[in-house]
């Protein structure tokens, strides 16, 4: 197997310049909107408050710089500021999508990346309804679900993917995954002495779904970020959910016994030959 | 309470499916056991379940596979396609290297509940049809030769566990996601199988009038335990809503959250009770009951798979439990960014565009 490889997204040099985003749509020739089947269309082209014009990782944006903006509380407003992340499939070590996919059309690669096979996905769309970051979304024109291939193309031939190779400031930073991993330590320890106390690593260690490929060094809480502080696996919660079902199904059952139980013992099996009424024999 | 996923978009067809694929399972349970347990003429009763579902549960593999984004690949959940694909291409059935492949083939994940519930429902549908066939065709000759005491007792041992599984998976498939509401709880699934149950009766006993089947001690008795199913629900429902504990305060603040509780409650819980206790046993009443306990079952299985979207359409506000009101819509200052898209209306095409 190729060695694992991953993100390392570090917001706090994060301009918002979405060089991201373009590089993506470039190199995968993603459109800019797609056409739905009921003529709207699904993605706005300025969303007029704000400049995060696409709003949220879609089937047509794999990145997507979020811009979050804050202010004050009071009525004037009177400061805010501007977080930006360049948001993407996580690449999750323990990937729920890929859990749940029941025709097996995601699959993990040799460098550790989670990936849709398209031509087995038949877009029963249980990846969306399990990926805890909201990344996989339905193509409307395509039938299938789409999300970032961290550019396995690219990675096939050496190169690194179109998104961090596009970024001025190297928020996105590529590389083998433990490697990565260390940069991000030192570089938390970095922000810690210049005073940032509130910086954090986001999915380096293991403790978000196993370890992230695409892991983040954020300022504040993850939910700030739309980002869950404690995802879980789906499966979770399937032995307790089998265990209450088992445990109806033999009330169920009891039930039944204690309702139609003869008093007296029935003959061995007598076979019901009388055709039901109303149904022609 | 996770609010940062996109919407599945499980709407209309899922609904249909839960609903009437729970109605077949919960009929066809109860039938196996009653046919198991009661008299012959609770069993000559018990057969207008055998009528219903495999109707209803071909019904519900229609349903599905429009649901997929690409219904020309259902058989996706049984067969893994590329290795399928590759089996053919090497020659299968005439060839070893065909048949090795082939081997490998089937698609099969026992901890997804949307893998293992393809196979459930395949098992489920097979068991039907030959209750079905043995039901309605009992002359044949192949179904004379099936309608024997060992094989009817497989089929319905198989029959029995695949109609409990497919009543409550559905539940667990909800659960195994990261949407709120439904992975905040493990007590959909028995919730849905109770509702199989009770609405599975509910359509015997008006099957069962309508076609003037069985004897009225019987059909009494049928009514009479579709009573005690409801009762069966009515606990499972309280322990879901329990189960949900502080989240149960946001989901009250959606359409599809009062559907769920009050629809479930009023018209498939209290309404069949307080119409069995004042009109007690007149003939029209037990029909009443029973469709009160159907609408019910449609409030609840409406209710539990579209909360997740509106909670989602609310955006990360809505964990906080502040009232539709005070929350603010994207677009709006200071709204909360989300993470979803909200929909514009229609663009007008520049000239030559296609």
């Amino acid at each position: 197997m190729a060695q694992a490889v991953g993100f390392f997204t570090d917001i706090t040099v994060c301009i918002g310049c979405k060089a991201c985003q373009v590089a993506c749509h470039q190199w995968n020739d993603l459109p800019a909107w797609e056409d739905r089947p009921d003529g709207r269309v699904s993605l706005p082209v300025l969303s007029g408050d704000s400049y995060d014009n696409t709003r949220s990782l879609s089937a047509v944006n794999w990145r997507h710089v979020k811009f979050i903006e804050q202010f004050s509380p009071n009525a004037q407003r009177s400061e805010s500021a501007w977080l930006m992340m360049s948001d993407v499939c996580k690449h999750c070590a323990h990937a729920p999508c890929l859990e749940v996919c029941p025709t097996g059309a995601i699959v993990r690669t040799e460098f550790d990346t989670v990936y849709i096979q398209e031509p087995a996905c038949n877009g029963c769309r249980d990846c969306v309804a399990a990926c805890p970051f909201g990344v996989i979304h339905m193509s409307e024109t395509r039938g299938i679900a789409q999300k970032c291939t961290f550019c396995y193309d690219r990675l096939k031939h050496g190169l690194p993917p179109a998104c961090a190779q596009a970024c001025p400031t190297q928020s996105i930073k590529f590389g083998p995954l433990h490697q990565l991993q260390q940069e991000a330590h030192q570089r938390l320890a970095q922000l810690r002495r210049q005073g940032v106390t509130d910086a954090r690593l986001y999915g380096a260690d293991g403790e978000v779904l196993g370890g992230l490929n695409a892991f983040y060094l954020l300022r504040g809480a993850p939910e700030v970020y739309g980002l869950p502080a404690d995802p879980k696996m789906p499966s979770t919660t399937v032995p307790r959910s089998t265990f209450w079902a088992a445990l109806t199904g033999i009330a169920v059952a009891l039930g039944a016994l204690f309702k139609f139980r003869e008093r007296t013992r029935r003959p061995p099996h007598t076979p019901l030959a009388d055709p039901a009424p109303g149904v022609s024999v | 309470m996770n609010l940062f996923v996109a919407d599945p978009h499980w709407y209309g067809w899922v609904v249909a499916y839960f609903f009437l694929g729970g109605i077949a399972a919960g009929a066809y349970l109860l039938a196996c056991l009653i046919e198991w347990f009661g008299t012959d003429d609770d069993a000559r009763l018990a057969r207008v379940a055998h009528w219903i579902a495999l109707p209803l549960i071909l019904l519900c593999a229609v349903f599905l596979i429009v649901d997929l984004h690409r219904p020309e690949r259902f058989w996706h959940m049984i067969f893994k396609s590329e290795v399928t694909k590759q089996a053919f291409a090497e020659g299968f059935p005439f060839t070893a290297t065909g048949w090795r492949w082939a081997a490998d083939s089937l698609m099969f994940k026992p901890w997804s509940p949307m893998s293992s519930g393809s196979w459930g429902l395949s098992v489920f549908g097979a068991c039907a049809a030959v209750s079905f066939l043995v039901a309605v065709r009992p002359h044949w000759r192949a179904v004379r030769w099936i309608n024997r005491p060992w094989v009817m007792h497989a089929v319905r041992a198989v029959g029995v566990l695949a109609a409990v599984y497919v009543g409550s998976y559905t539940g667990a498939l909800l659960s195994a996601t990261s949407q709120p509401v439904w992975s905040d709880t493990t007590w959909l699934s028995p919730l849905f199988l109770a509702s199989s149950v009770s609405t599975g009766l509910a359509a015997m006993v008006l099957l069962a009038r309508w076609k003037r089947v069985g004897t009225p001690e019987a059909r009494h008795k049928l009514e009479s335990a579709d009573l005690w199913a409801v009762g069966l629900e009515a606990v499972l429902l309280a322990a879901f809503l329990v189960s949900l504990g502080a989240y149960l305060e946001p989901m009250m603040f959606t359409v599809s959250g009062n559907l769920l509780v009050f629809g479930t409650v009023l018209a498939g819980l209290a309404a069949p009770l307080v119409i069995h206790r004042v009109y007690g046993e007149r003939g029209w009443s037990q029909a009443a009951a029973a469709v009160c306990v159907l609408i019910g079952g449609l409030c609840l299985r409406t209710g539990a798979v579209t909360v997740n979207a509106e909670l989602l359409a609310r955006g990360p506000a809505a964990a906080a439990g502040i009232s539709p009101e005070q929350t603010r819509r994207v677009g709006q200052p200071g709204a909360d960014p989300g993470n979803r898209m909200p929909e514009v209306p229609s663009r007008t095409k520049l000239p030559g565009e296609p």
